[in-house]
């Protein structure tokens, strides 16, 4: 997958290879979990947050994975080659990846921002989200670099 | 005759409220959200400076946590749904 920056401020991905696309459809996957309760379990019981906050977040949340998924499947149909991820729309592509990063975390706990060698992880299943962890964490890095600019 | 007065109720209330301790707005950190964007995060709820701002998210990457706000739980509150919004860990504290 290459990925760069375009001239108007947003971010292409290019997949080169059908791996390439399974990742980008993995995200939905990845980031589909109860991420609005854990935030309530912050929270102690006279804020309400579950029978308020939580269902607000529950369909926010929705709503960003719904979007970028929509933007893969028309990037994959269309005639343009590849993804191109716009400036109004990098909050929702941020956000998505980073449920994906948390519910990574809270099913395997890759544990810190420093660097792992992969070929310690000895559980294929762990090993590939460890790459897409890794993967979601760069894509994010590049958003704040050179899209999300104030 | 001079009116007797009523108790001035409105000191008390005063007083109540200077030794009420107010609430606070805790970060919390985490393994995944990467640093400049919690940096980002607090820009924009609190309206805080970049240097405050990073000075706050230094504070919860190496201490654990932070007090980034305190005052009344409502408004808290309110800060804490912002940041959770942009899933960071957050949480409102009583101050000892």
């Amino acid at each position: 997958m290459t990925i760069a920056p375009t001239v108007s401020g947003g971010l292409k991905l290019l997949p080169e290879e059908e791996q390439d696309w399974l990742v980008l459809f993995k995200i939905a996957d990845d980031a589909d979990g109860d991420l609005a309760r854990h935030f309530a379990g912050l929270m102690d019981e006279d804020s309400m947050w579950e029978e308020i906050v939580v269902p607000e977040l529950d369909h926010e949340f929705s709503a960003q994975r719904k979007k970028i998924m929509k933007a893969v499947f028309e990037a994959r149909d269309g005639a343009e080659e590849g993804l191109v991820i716009e400036r109004k729309d990098a909050e929702d592509w941020y956000g998505a990846l980073n449920q994906a990063r948390l519910l990574l975390e809270e099913k395997y706990r890759f544990g810190s921002r420093e660097p792992r060698d992969p070929n310690e992880i000895k559980d294929s299943e762990m090993r590939s989200a460890y790459f897409r962890n890794d993967f979601y964490g760069t894509v994010q890095s590049l958003l704040l670099e050179y899209v999300m600019v104030d | 005759m001079k009116a007797v007065e009523a108790p001035v109720k409105k000191s008390e209330t005063r007083s109540r409220e200077k030794t009420d301790k107010p609430w606070q707005v805790v970060v919390l950190d985490d393994p995944v959200n990467l640093m400049e964007y919690v940096s980002r995060v607090l820009i924009r709820v609190f309206g805080f400076s970049k240097e405050k701002a990073d000075v706050l998210m230094m504070a919860v990457h190496e201490r654990g946590r932070a007090i980034v706000w305190s005052g009344g739980r409502e408004k808290g509150e309110m800060y804490v749904n912002q940041l959770h919004s942009a899933q960071l860990n957050a949480t409102l504290e009583k101050a000892e």
